[in-house]
């Protein structure tokens, strides 16, 4: 049995595991279970006051594009990806992402209603702002395509349906998008500023992470399983989404940094996108594109290491929740 | 080439793609509102200036200036100018931690000029500090933020002669990013009105105001903790010398079971709060929940409720409006509602029934780690019902217990619960596991070896779990910390013990002093400071040491040496103190103190043993006369304790050391801290790297390991092994560091555990282990994630990855022959569907290729893969230990008596827990040839002589520790010439011992 499918009727017994990597990063994500209340504010809110206009123009710009895309990502996994998984695993791993989707949608919730900032405006934003509404377009598209009737997840064109949605969502939205915004995010931290709205995006990153390699594991099965996807044409034209979403990128990183602030303006930003692209690309099998270094070397302490925390100052993000879940009971 | 033909020559370089270079309409704003064009050559100079006498100062200089022209935009502020300059050195850090020393000094530069105005020249900026100091000092007093007796009492002229700013270059970026965020004070619009040396100087003239010698004094003071030799503890470096002197670092209080009282526990945490001090909060005596009330004929809600409204005091008194309050809840294990305290820091449920600030800790009798030994149950009890249990301890209260238990069987109890000891000790250490907390500390070790118990019982330790005081209603305890920094005493590969005396002599004289001179807000504590003096001395740097000594933590050199250097120092310390007494008389209550009997802290390790009946499994090597102290103090100390190793997390950080005995927490890590998020690379590793020179060729490779030296290639075995995180050390080598320490420790230690491994049965053991071993506390614990997010700066292939270690394709087994290495759209690629996934890889031109261009990255992308082996490591991970034994689920109370595992007797944890019975029970503690008897000897004729001997079986590390001979007959005035230290601990939250 393949993991495409119409899921409807089977896939009610777990075991035996078809795809065990799916079981895998399903307990990962339950040990990663976080609520943003652990987290207080207090301290940020004097933070944000010092910030300038154009800082708080670019949180802002932030936020109100990540609120309303972790529920386009929720949408995306509804319509368009467990409806045509056959595998319970993967149930369960999307079940669980569903609700990280909706956890990280009530953290920025959570941060709106504690920040001083212009409410309607941020809720508007996404449908405001051009660069915005754009991106949440072209997602939506592929979106759309999955809940239509005449889909038929059995035939090649259905599948490249598939894919295409799951490229939209997963390796664009969440793997490229998310990512460059999570950057400009973590920088205040750097600057320390704004650090417990760092340590929620900690946890939003962990859990992003994990979506990916599912994303990319999906895919490659699929690929693997569908020799009929393996057409230059196709491939091509998965290319060709990824470097169309790169531009989008662009035009919104522009809008959020019309001027620039210490250590970021759109440029760099920009060039980050890119960098991360070609690690997309190269991961998808393509031969990356644009070559260019990655600006953000400060990312190595912001997120690649290993983070020893005074716990009396900082929540300690690196925990993990059922630890009997180890136990062989 | 000047620096901006480089600067240009750089920026093409790397402009590879999209990289704007910076085109000439960029201007800066200027603080009076002024904008004039960006200057890149006034920059570059800056820099180039901070890199001075560094080996590669231009190409650092070129390297910032280009990386900080990405980062421009017009209109960019001169302040913001700064702040970016300072930020793109750091971020080099990973790849040289020289351009830590520039980051430093740009930052350090920005203080210079806001505080002491302009300078073009070092000479110019020495004299600035000189003329500036008086100034300062007059300044801040009149604007009510110092001490007005530090223009009354010293000779500022003097101590501005004596200020060195070229000290400043002892300081890392962090320590000082820490200095000026934590510990320097500012005036009410938040303007710095200190420099480093200024800093110095005011804590030193702080802790100087009652020496009949003010000035003198405080040069010595001054010498020692500008030149890092040793450091007061974070409450003392924030408010020494100003108006608002609380000094003190910890406090220790019980809560009464009264409503009043818990009334102004409320109020005595506020004002500790607000002190700086941290606080540990014993509520073993609260009534469980449903107890009856007597008064109004309804029922207690239990501690729980009370411990969450002081956990909202936490929040709402800021200490110093930054940081806010620490506490930890202590509880002994036999209270009815302990399995509600377990709860208090998880992440969900009822809020009103959590403390998301506070910490915990868990107070453990004797008693019970026998019963869990021996598989026992464990009763707990309303401590309405039981209210003397609270002030037993060691086989008195293992008598007490018992006759509850009876009357319990009894039906005598109006309420009681009984479940397996073993079964609650698993739910605290999972609880552990998943939340940091509960701490374990262990009530009996730390009553029966303390000295200072003539007072009372000790219901609890503090926030960071080194403090061994009794308290009472009329008592909360205070103690004082200082901590020597060791790698300061590290000259040329040997240990400078006379260097180290005079710090150890001097670090205790100003925590007397500091005894004298702080203030509190409450009563109780100011009683108790006054009364018994008690002060901690501790150390810190100890992984710096053997590092640099080229030592492996979990060495035998390397227990013999920490075990040298803290008896070496609790030796001196206690002759300190007890020198003092001769010039200051004792403290009040040392008649009938263990000191007042000629007990020293080693004394009492043969007494827990005696009243546990179980060994304490340390050695019990000495090698100093310390017949000769026991005389000595039996005549008089000064301070009730001496010694206690607080966790220096803050003032590690301006020592720029290790923090305590902790291992390093990786090669290279982030540190979190209320100043931002710091990258630390071990310089004693890249120095080691860089002489082989292999540095810039593993860096990598060691970012893309998360800092695990062993995945990386080609390094030397022995470095290896001398530079193991935290997470890849056997945890049982951070109890024997502790143990070998705590024999000459009175108090404690905060021994931070580090683990990896999640098996609760190993806990079990290790923990237990700990409790053998003689360690009277553990600290926090932190486990290593299994997973994190991906990394951002080193190349991620998540696609390789999984091809290379089927880790997260679990068709391995089934599908492995079939498979081939998946590559996604790589087979559409080079053709049509024909040359699919399966192809044979030769035949895969571009994909071979690109495979060879990576030989060299291949293993780099390697580490990350097992480093994230969150997913590949499950099943090892969740794989049962064979022989290890199931302790039956957790269940609740009496349900236990019919648990399945009385019928699987032999399944019994046997192989972790009966084997520690065993050693136990079985091993008569006069076998073991080094204990010295349980009573205290008479001094024996020669002891000298069997002490060398004894140590003679240490192993070789005989030759960096060939000093240690050299007693000092404890009476001689060695405080010549060098000055000598002052040394708090840190304030904070436990900047109290941070």
């Amino acid at each position: 049995m393949a993991i495409l499918g119409s899921g409807v009727q089977d896939g009610l017994l777990l075991k035996p595991v078809t795809y065990q990597w799916a079981m895998d990063l399903y307990d990962q994500a339950v040990a990663n279970t976080w609520f943003p209340n652990e987290i207080q504010l207090g301290e940020d809110l004097a933070d944000f006051k010092k910030m300038t206009e154009d800082e708080k123009h670019a949180l802002l710009h932030l936020i109100s594009y990540f609120n309303p895309n972790e529920l386009l990502v929720n949408k995306a996994l509804a319509f368009g990806v467990y409806p045509y998984i056959n595998a319970p695993e993967g149930h369960l791993y999307l079940a669980k992402q569903m609700w990280e989707e909706a956890n990280h949608c009530m953290t920025f919730e959570y941060i709106l209603e504690t920040f001083p900032i212009d409410r309607d405006k941020a809720y508007s934003a996404h449908v405001d702002v051009p660069s915005m509404a754009a991106k949440e377009e072209f997602e939506s598209k592929f979106i759309k395509r999955m809940t239509e009737d005449t889909l038929d997840i059995s035939t090649t064109e259905g599948k490249k349906d598939f894919i295409r949605n799951l490229i939209a969502y997963n390796i664009i939205l969440e793997g490229i998008w998310f990512y460059s915004g999570f950057m400009v995010a973590l920088s205040f931290r750097q600057r320390n500023l704004l650090r417990n709205f760092g340590s929620l995006m900690d946890w939003i990153i962990r859990d992003e992470s994990l979506h990916l390699q599912f994303g990319i594991n999906l895919i490659l099965t699929v690929l693997e399983e569908n020799e009929d996807l393996q057409d230059e044409e196709f491939a091509e034209e998965i290319r060709g989404m990824i470097l169309h979403a790169v531009e989008m990128e662009e035009a919104y990183n522009r809008d959020m940094f019309p001027r620039g602030i210490l250590g970021l303006n759109a440029d760099y930003v920009n060039q980050y996108v890119k960098y991360l692209t070609d690690r997309r690309l190269e991961e998808l099998g393509f031969e990356p594109e644009f070559n260019v270094a990655n600006p953000a070397k400060w990312m190595a302490a912001a997120n690649d290491t290993l983070q020893l925390v005074n716990f009396f100052e900082q929540q300690n993000t690196s925990y993990e929740v059922n630890a009997q879940a180890t136990k062989t009971s | 080439m000047t620096i901006t033909e480089n600067n240009a020559a750089a920026q093409a370089a790397t402009t590879t793609g999209a990289v704007p270079v910076v085109a000439g309409g960029i201007h800066v704003t200027k603080r009076d509102g002024t904008r004039e064009p960006y200057d890149a050559d006034r920059i570059n100079k800056a820099i180039e200036r901070a890199a001075a006498g560094l080996p590669d100062q231009i190409a650092i200089t070129t390297q910032v200036a280009s990386e900080l022209a990405i980062t421009l935009f017009d209109g960019i502020t001169t302040e913001q100018l700064d702040e970016a300059a300072i930020g793109v050195a750091v971020q080099n850090v990973k790849d040289d931690p020289q351009f830590d020393m520039v980051a430093a000094r740009l930052l350090r530069k920005v203080i210079y000029k806001r505080v002491l105005g302009g300078y073009d020249t070092e000479l110019e900026l020495a004299l600035l500090h000189q003329a500036r100091f008086p100034g300062y000092i007059r300044d801040a007093i009149e604007e009510g933020l110092l001490d007005v007796r530090l223009q009354e009492l010293f000779d500022l002229d003097a101590l501005a002669a004596a200020l060195d700013h070229t000290r400043d270059d002892l300081l890392k970026y962090i320590g000082t990013v820490t200095m000026r965020n934590r510990y320097m004070i500012t005036d009410r619009h938040r303007k710095s009105l200190e420099v480093p040396q200024y800093f110095w100087m005011r804590v030193a003239m702080g802790l100087a105001l009652n020496e009949a010698d003010p000035t003198g004094t405080a040069l010595k003071f001054y010498e020692k903790i500008s030149t890092l030799d040793y450091l007061p503890a974070g409450s003392t470096l924030v408010n020494a010398g100003t108006s608002y002197p609380q000094l003190s670092n910890c406090f220790v209080m019980q809560m009464e079971d009264d409503i009043e009282h818990i009334a102004k526990s409320v109020r005595d945490v506020m004002w500790l709060t607000k002190g700086t001090g941290g606080i540990g909060l014993s509520v073993t005596k609260l009534r469980s929940e449903g107890s009856p009330i007597r008064s109004n004929n309804t029922t207690s809600t239990g501690p729980i409720p009370f411990m969450h409204t002081i956990d909202s005091t936490l929040r709402a008194v800021s200490r110093g409006g930054k940081k806010f309050g620490a506490l930890a809840f202590y509880m002994e294990n036999w209270h009815l509602d302990f399995h509600q305290f377990l709860d208090l820091r998880q992440n969900s449920g009822d809020p009103y029934r959590r403390t998301r600030t506070a910490n915990t800790a868990v107070w453990i009798s004797d008693e019970f780690m026998k019963r869990v030994a021996a598989d026992q149950d464990w009763y707990l009890f309303d401590p309405a019902e039981t209210p003397d249990l609270v002030e037993l301890v060691g086989s008195e209260f293992s008598a007490r217990y018992a006759e509850y238990v009876a009357l319990a069987e009894a039906g005598k109890m109006r309420t009681f619960r009984k479940m397996r000891a073993r079964e609650q000790y698993k739910q605290i250490l999972v609880t552990l596991q998943t939340t940091s907390h509960p701490w374990l500390t262990w009530k009996d070790t730390i009553n029966n070896r303390a000295l200072n118990t003539n007072t009372g019982t000790i219901h609890l330790s503090n926030l960071c779990t080194e403090i061994c005081l009794p308290q009472d209603r009329d008592n909360i305890s205070v103690c004082n910390l200082a901590s020597v920094n060791l790698p300061q005493h590290l000259v040329d590969g040997k240990i400078d013990w006379d260097r180290m005396e005079q710090s150890v002599r001097l670090a205790v004289r100003q925590l007397d002093n500091l005894v004298d001179i702080t203030l509190s807000s409450v009563p109780e504590s100011e009683f108790a400071n006054q009364e018994n003096r008690a002060v901690g001395l501790g150390v810190m740097g100890f992984t710096d040491i053997t590092e640099r000594l080229g030592l492996a933590y979990e060495s035998e050199e390397a227990y013999d040496l920490i075990d040298q250097i803290v008896e070496f120092v609790s030796y001196h310390a206690i002759d300190a103190s007890a020198d003092l007494a001769r010039e200051r008389g004792s403290y009040n209550n040392f008649a009938g103190s263990g000191w007042s009997q000629g007990k020293v802290p080693f004394d009492t390790i043969a007494e827990v043993e005696a009243d546990r009946g179980v060994p304490v499994t340390v050695n019990r090597v000495t090698r100093l006369d310390w017949d000769t102290l026991r005389d000595k103090v039996k005549g008089g100390i000064r301070n009730a304790t001496l010694m206690a190793v607080a966790p220096t997390a803050s003032i590690g950080l301006v020592a720029g050391t290790t923090p305590g005995f902790d291992p390093q927490f990786s090669q290279i890590f982030s540190r979190n801290t209320s100043s931002g998020k710091f990258l630390e690379v071990n310089t004693n590793l890249v120095k080691d790297l860089q002489a082989l020179g292999i540095w810039d060729e593993v860096k990598d490779q060691l970012l893309a390991a998360q800092g695990d030296l062993s995945k990386v290639d080609g390094v030397p075995q022995h470095l290896v092994d001398v530079y193991k995180t935290s997470f890849q050390l056997d945890p049982h080598a951070f109890l024997e560091v502790a143990a070998r320490a705590q024999k000459w420790i009175d108090q404690a230690i905060s021994r931070n555990i580090y683990l990896e491994d999640r098996d609760v049965d190993k806990m079990m053991e290790l923990y237990a282990f700990a409790w053998e071993k003689g360690v009277k506390t553990t600290y926090y614990l932190h486990m290593k994630p299994r997973h994190t997010a991906e990394q951002s700066t080193v190349r991620v292939n998540k696609t390789e990855n999984i091809n290379r270690t089927g880790s997260a394709s679990g068709r391995a087994a089934g599908g492995a022959a079939s498979g081939g290495a998946r590559k996604g759209f790589g087979g559409a690629r080079k053709g049509f569907g024909g040359a699919k996934a399966a192809a044979a890889p030769a035949a895969d031109a571009p994909v071979a290729e690109a495979q060879a261009e990576e030989a060299p990255s291949t293993t780099a992308a390697a580490a990350p893969a097992s480093a994230s082996r969150g997913f590949g490591g499950f099943g090892g991970a969740k794989k049962p230990a064979p022989a290890t034994t199931e302790i039956p689920a957790v269940t609740d109370g009496e349900a236990v008596a019919t648990t399945p595992e009385e019928k699987a007797p032999a399944a019994a944890p046997a192989s972790v827990l009966s084997s520690i019975a065993a050693q136990a029970f079985a091993t008569a503690p006069q076998e073991q040839p080094e204990v010295p008897p349980v009573t205290l000897p008479e001094p024996a004729p020669e002891p000298a002589a069997q002490q060398l001997s004894t140590s003679a079986a240490a192993p070789s590390s005989a030759a960096l520790l060939d000093v240690v001979e050299t007693v000092a007959s404890g009476d001689t005035e060695m405080i010549g010439g060098v000055a000598c230290p002052v040394d708090p601990m840190e304030r904070l939250q436990c900047e109290s011992c941070q």
